[in-house]
Formats: C-alpha cells, structure tokens, sequence
C-alpha cells in the first residue's frame, strides 16, 4: 500500500517535473492563456477540421488539384520548402562534427531539432496530400519500386528522419535522465552526422531530380539538368539562413532559457554564418547563369516569366549576397539577420516557382491554391512551432544540462 | 533557335566557359570585401600591439588566454597548471587597489564562484574564479604590492596558479580569440551606456579610458558599479 502511494506521488513529481514544466495543472493551464496561444489555438480549430476533411472526403473536395496539376502548394511549400528550410541541421552538424568548427556549437541543437521537426512535418504534410497514411511505409518493407524517383525520396526521408532522432536524441535523454543511455546515443553522434551528411546531399539534390521527369512542363528558365545541383546548393543556403532567423528569434523568445554570454557568442555565430551563405549565394548565382547559358536562354529573359526570373536572381540571390558580405564587413548583425530573412523568403520563393508558379506554364489551366489548401498548410506550420517550442521549454536545447555541462 | 545544333552548342559552350572564367576572377575581389574589415584591422593595430595581442578600445586582449565573463582570466602553462589573474579592463575600472585578498595555497575554488576581492577605500569587490581547482601557488608580490596588476595584469600581475582536474570541460566556458575580442567589445558598449554627459572628456567622446573609471561613474558607489560588470 505504502509503496503504492510513493510510486504515485513520484509519477505525479515526474509529470509535474518534466511535462508541466515545475507548475501545479491550475497553474500551467493560466500560463498558457496567452495571445500567442490564443491565435494558434483559433488555427487549430479551424485547421484540424479542414484536415479530417480531406482525409474523410478526399482531395478533390478541399483542393483545386486537378489531373494537369497534381501537385499544389502542400508539396510546394510543406514538402519542398520544408526539407529545404530543415537544410540548417546538416550544414551545422557538418561544420561542427566534421570540420570541427567548434564556435557553431551552441546553435547546433536548435539547428538540428528545426531539422528533425521540419522533416517530420514535411512527412505530416505528405501524408495530407497522399492519404491513407497507413501505407505510408510500404515504400520502406512491402513494395520496392526501385525505378522510381518517388522511391528514392521515401527512402531518403524515411533514414534521414531516423538519423535526425539519432542526432536529437542525448537532448531527449539528458532530460528524461538516462546518464548510460545517453553515453551511447552521444557514441553514434559521428556516424550518424557521415551518414545524414550523405543522405542529405543525396535527398536535396533528388527533390531537383524530381523535375527532370518534366522537363515539357517546367518553364525553360527553371528547367535545367543542373536542378538537382540547384536543389542542393540552394540548401545550404537555406540552412544557413535559416539557422540566422531561428536563433534569432530564439534568443528573443526563450531569452530566459540562455545563459547572457551565449547572446554574445551568437553575434560572432551570426557573422560567420552570414560570410559562409554569402560566398554560397555568389556561387549559386553564377551556376543560375551557367543554366541560362546552357539551354540557350537568353531572349526569355524579356518575357514575362523571363522578368519574374531576373526578380528571383536579382532580389533574392545577388542581393541578399551583397548584403550578407556588407553586413560582416561592417559587422552589422542586424543586417545580416534581416537578410537571412531575405534569403529565406526566397528559397520560398525559388521552390513555390519550380512547383507552382513556373510549372504548367504554358496550359490554360492554372492552379491557384484553394482557401482549404492554405488552411491546412498554415495548420501544419503552426503545429511545427508550437512543437519546437514544446521541446525548447523542456529539454536542453537552448540551454545547456547542469550535469552535461561543458561535455556536449 | 534550334536547342542543339552543332552551332548553338558551341556559343552556348564558350558561354558556359566565359561565366566560369569571369566567376573565377570576381570571387577575388569578392573575397577581399567581404574580408575587408580583417585588412583594415591589420593596418590600424600598431606593433606593440601585434605583439601583445588586439587592442580593443583600449583593453588589452591577447591571444591565448581565457576570459570569464566576470573579467578574470586564466592562461594554460607547462604541466597543466592554469595562471589566473583579472584582466585589463578590471584593473581599469577599479584603478589604484590598496590590498588584493587572495584564497590561500590549498583552497579550493570553483568556476563561476567568488574567488578573491579587491579593496579599496574600505570597500570590498569580489572577483570569480575562471576554473575550477585548487589554488597551489599565490603571487605573493602581488599582495606586497597591488600595483602590480594595474602595470601588467597578463603578467606579473598574475594573481593565483591552479590545478585544474577538468581543464577541457573548464576552457570551453571561456571565451578567447574571435569571441573574447567580440564580447570585449560587447563590454565597452555596455561601458559607453553608462558613460555620464557630465562626466567630462573621458571615453564616450573619443577620450581614454581613465584608471578607476568606475570611481569616475559613481564616485560613491563604483563598488557597485565594478561588481555589475565582475558579475558578483
């Protein structure tokens, strides 16, 4: 009876402990009425409902998809953005595991949780928009088919997601406490950092590889054999980018959680990471141009579509390049920030023009996305930040265990 | 035009060769602008301080050595003993000491934990430790004369030797190179803000620093002001 009584009051301590964050039921349900909470909880209740629908009365009643369009914002921007916005766990994994820059260490686990969350509602928003998502792994154990495209990416996204965990997973463990568990997880952070390194180069770059099958149907200015390399440098660019804006915002929303001298580390952390995604852009601008030149181009770049490709090359590759380098040459912080900003938005912009926008060009019937469609796209973005915020407010992301520190 | 004929495929190549010659040859000059800032540096430092290390609005910041944010600092010498002593801004900021009152050879001291004080007109400003470990030698000239430090604090003006058990785990809580130059700064912002307008011709409007600038700020109270920035 009596160790009945202590196995419960030691439940109800670890509940207290680590999901209510310290606070008694009463008090954590207050702290949670805030207007932020109160904009996503509106989402939800308007988003999951949308949701359910789609899966109870199919695509067709909550898309504009159509058998000339089949692929809509859900893969445009949960899909492809997502998995290029989630670049920042590899890149920084990369620096740090790999190249051994060090300094990058106190962004490394934001980067890689922003990463595992933004595959895995990448594989949330793919199962919105395939259904039936208990056939979801019959790519990975029942049916191979191995020609396919679309079977590599399962796969790819499949391990990567399972290496991310991998990678999340002394954070986890450091917070349910399971010192030998964790020393083992820690052992398989090398490997397992080879082998999404290697993965993801080979996932990004597949994403391209997607729109080789299409090569009528995406506009001449974004066709190019080289989309699978685009896929992948603009990546980087995106994770570094990406990598700026969230510990950014980081530092101002969970401002409690950092320790004061990692606000200062993160200035140098800033301007390194600007200088790396402005010698990147560089590049990638002059690979834009070898595409150009290599189909021949040239005169499209008077059309319509020709201007809103020199919007895209101009005002989110050369000049977010320009005002990255600027900004670490004067040591701005803030402009490197807001321009990693700028860079973000035109990943965004780059993947909605591959899938939406350039994509079915020249047909007269164009897809815009239904109200249904950017409902449930905004749904599954929230759910993504209430999730990383979740996480953040329990386990050793920002800030570092007392009992691990120094040991990472 | 016709995609791939012989012709086509010619220009578009030596296009193609063009845009990587031309990429080649921009991403020097490239390179030089986003480094600028670096080369300007190197023209500006004079040699003194080349060899000393980054003079930083006046603080002295060398190269291989350890800050805490609480402006101590710790250096690794031969057979992994750390030398600890306070930097150049503390000295600064609390100008002439009458007594330093150091821990005694044996104690035990923690990372992050008050290790010793400065005196001065009968106040006491505590100091952190930078590492953890026992203290095993005490800069005895530095007790005998506290002016040491204020002449050269990396130097004589060394403050304890310690034994470190966890030297790896210790270091990574400090900052040094790159960081400890950018957190300096962080520090003589933080230092400008405070700087009074009728404080005269000291610092905020292109003076020096003066010794004892925290006696300039609050002449009552600089014990309070050190101690905001000793972190104590």
């Amino acid at each position: 009876m009596n160790e009945t009584v202590q196995r419960t009051v030691a439940t109800h301590s670890w509940v207290t402990e680590k999901l209510l964050m310290g606070l008694s039921p009463r008090e954590y349900v207050r702290a949670l009425v805030t207007p932020g909470n109160l904009a996503a909880a509106l989402i939800l209740l308007v988003g999951l409902p949308v949701i359910s629908y789609r899966f109870l009365y199919g695509l067709g009643a909550v898309t504009n998809l159509s058998q000339t369009n089949p692929w809509g914002l859900w893969i445009g921007l949960d899909v492809l953005c997502g998995v290029a916005l989630a670049a920042g766990g590899y890149t920084l994994a990369s620096s740090v595991y790999l190249f051994g820059l060090k300094e990058y260490s106190p962004v490394l686990r934001p980067a890689i949780l922003t990463g595992f969350l933004g595959y895995f509602f990448v594989v949330v928003g793919l199962l919105v928009d395939l259904g039936q998502p208990w056939r979801i792994p019959y790519p990975v154990i029942y049916s191979y088919g191995v020609t396919s495209v679309m079977f590599l990416v399962a796969w790819h996204v499949f391990l990567y997601l399972t290496v991310q965990f991998l990678e999340f997973c002394p954070a986890i463990l450091e917070w349910l406490g399971w010192r030998n568990i964790r020393r083992w997880a820690t052992r398989l952070t090398i490997g397992a950092t080879v082998f999404g390194v290697i993965l993801s180069t080979l996932h990004q770059s597949a994403l391209g590889a997607l729109f080789l099958m299409a090569p009528t149907r995406l506009h001449p200015l974004w066709y190019t054999p080289f989309i699978p390399i685009y896929f992948f440098i603009s990546s980087l660019i995106a994770g570094l980018s990406m990598v700026i804006v969230e510990s950014a915002l980081s530092h101002r929303v969970f401002r409690d959680q950092i320790d004061p001298r990692r606000h200062l580390e993160l200035d140098a952390i800033t301007l390194g990471l600007g200088k790396a995604a402005s010698v990147v852009l560089f590049t990638y601008l002059f690979l834009k141009l070898l595409g150009i030149a290599d189909g021949g181009h040239w005169e499209l770049l008077r059309t319509p579509f020709g201007r809103w490709f020199l919007v895209e090359l101009i005002g989110f590759v050369l000049l977010p390049c320009f005002l990255f380098a600027h900004g670490v040459r004067e040591k701005n912080v803030t402009l490197v920030r807001a321009t990693a900003a700028l860079a973000v938005l035109g990943i965004v912009v780059n993947r909605l023009n591959v899938s939406i926008i350039a994509f079915n060009w020249d047909v007269p019937d164009r897809y815009v996305p239904s109200g249904m469609e950017v409902i449930t796209s905004i749904t599954i973005i929230t759910l993504g930040i209430l999730t990383f915020r979740w996480i953040v407010n329990r386990m050793p992301v920002l800030r570092e265990h007392p009992e691990y520190r120094g040991i990472h | 035009m016709i995609p791939h004929d012989l012709l086509t495929m010619a220009s578009a190549k030596a296009m193609e060769y063009l845009i990587a010659v031309a990429f080649l040859l921009l991403f020097i000059p490239f390179w030089r602008f986003v480094n600028a800032e670096r080369v300007a540096d190197r023209v500006v430092v004079s040699e003194v301080a080349r060899r000393r290390g980054r003079v930083l609005d006046w603080f002295l910041v060398p190269d291989h050595v350890y800050f805490h944010p609480g402006h101590a600092w710790a250096r690794v010498g031969d057979g992994g003993l750390v030398t600890v002593g306070m930097d150049d801004f503390a000295q600064k900021l609390v100008g002439e000491v009458s007594a330093i009152s150091l821990p005694e050879v044996g104690a035990r001291l923690s990372q992050g934990e008050k290790a010793w004080s400065l005196v001065s007109d009968s106040k006491s400003v505590g100091m952190l430790s930078p590492v953890d470990g026992m203290v095993v030698a005490v800069n005895e000239q530095v007790v005998s004369s506290p002016g040491k430090v204020n002449l050269d604090p990396y130097g004589d003006g060394w403050l304890l030797r310690v034994r470190v058990p966890r030297l790896t785990a210790n270091l990574k809580q400090l900052l040094s190179g790159n960081l400890a130059k950018r957190w300096m700064e962080e520090v003589c912002e933080n230092l400008r803000r405070m700087m009074d307008p009728d404080l005269g011709r000291v610092y905020a409007d292109g003076g020096l620093p003066i010794h004892g600038m925290a006696r300039g700020l609050n002449p009552a109270r600089w014990d309070e002001v050190a101690r905001t920035f000793f972190l104590t």
